[in-house]
């Protein structure tokens, strides 16, 4: 093996790891906007709404980073 | 005296607009608490902490690591973005926590919502006539500032003893229950 085709295995091995944790970091914030909305019926308050906002905008800044992984690295 | 409860609100006596899973129809909330807001500010400097990070750590990372192995523009822009969102993150589960996290004293028991984590919450009543023993302590110099701290509850009930922790005007909360009491015994005399 030459020490480019190394590099390269290496460094798609760095991708595959980034793409797992941030995969798995979506996840978690999916599980963040299910335990708000369950939440949610434990307690209705008229401010509610802002943490479900908060939530969403969460997840999908983590949907768009993995997207852009996905495309950039 | 009914007041419109700002939805953030640490203390709520007889709050309007607020309603929890297993009310009844006949049951009135009296009191309602969080812990003070005020615990809340160790998380907002930690995340104000982190959200300075990048611009003073990452630039020197990167310049060392280019050094030895040139690193792409791509991982640089995705790190960035990525710790921001984990920031973020932080933040919003420490608001969520705090925000459910709640006690509640209605005219017929108290309710003790702990939402531990993201995958455990536990939810605890006592009915007032199983009251037993109520008492509070405030410690600490930000305790006695703001006036917070823990009201201590001894019931007869399956759970025998609740806490509510760091609940803001706790000798007001002690005091409320208290009289709660005592107007159920006058009730069964």
């Amino acid at each position: 093996m030459t020490p480019e085709s190394l590099q390269s295995i290496g460094w798609i091995f760095i991708k595959l790891i980034t793409l797992i944790g941030i995969g798995i970091y979506t996840l978690f914030a999916g599980i963040i906007v299910r335990q708000e909305q369950l939440m949610a019926h434990v307690l209705e308050e008229g401010t509610e709404p802002i943490l479900r906002l908060l939530a969403i905008i969460h997840l999908l800044a983590s949907i768009g980073i993995l997207l852009a992984a996905i495309i950039l690295l | 005296m009914r007041q419109r409860t700002f939805g953030w609100t640490s203390f709520a006596l007889h709050p309007k607009g607020i309603r929890f899973e297993t009310q009844e129809e006949s049951e009135e909330i009296i009191l309602f608490l969080r812990q003070h807001i005020i615990l809340l500010i160790p998380h907002i400097v930690l995340v104000g902490l982190l959200i300075i990070i990048p611009p003073v750590i990452f630039p020197m990372i990167f310049r060392s690591l280019s050094e030895s192995v040139a690193l792409p523009v791509g991982y640089m822009i995705i790190g960035w973005a990525f710790w921001y969102v984990v920031v973020f993150g932080i933040l919003l589960t420490n608001i969520i926590h705090w925000f459910f996290n709640i006690f509640i004293v209605t005219n017929k028991r108290i309710i003790d919502i702990d939402f531990v984590n993201l995958l455990y919450k536990e939810f605890s009543e006592a009915k007032i006539d199983k009251i037993q023993d109520i008492s509070f302590q405030t410690m600490g110099i930000l305790a006695t500032m703001f006036d917070y701290g823990n009201v201590f509850i001894q019931t007869a009930s399956e759970k025998p003893n609740f806490v509510f922790e760091s609940v803001p005007k706790p000798a007001k909360v002690v005091d409320v229950i208290s009289d709660l009491i005592q107007v159920n015994e006058h009730k069964q005399v």
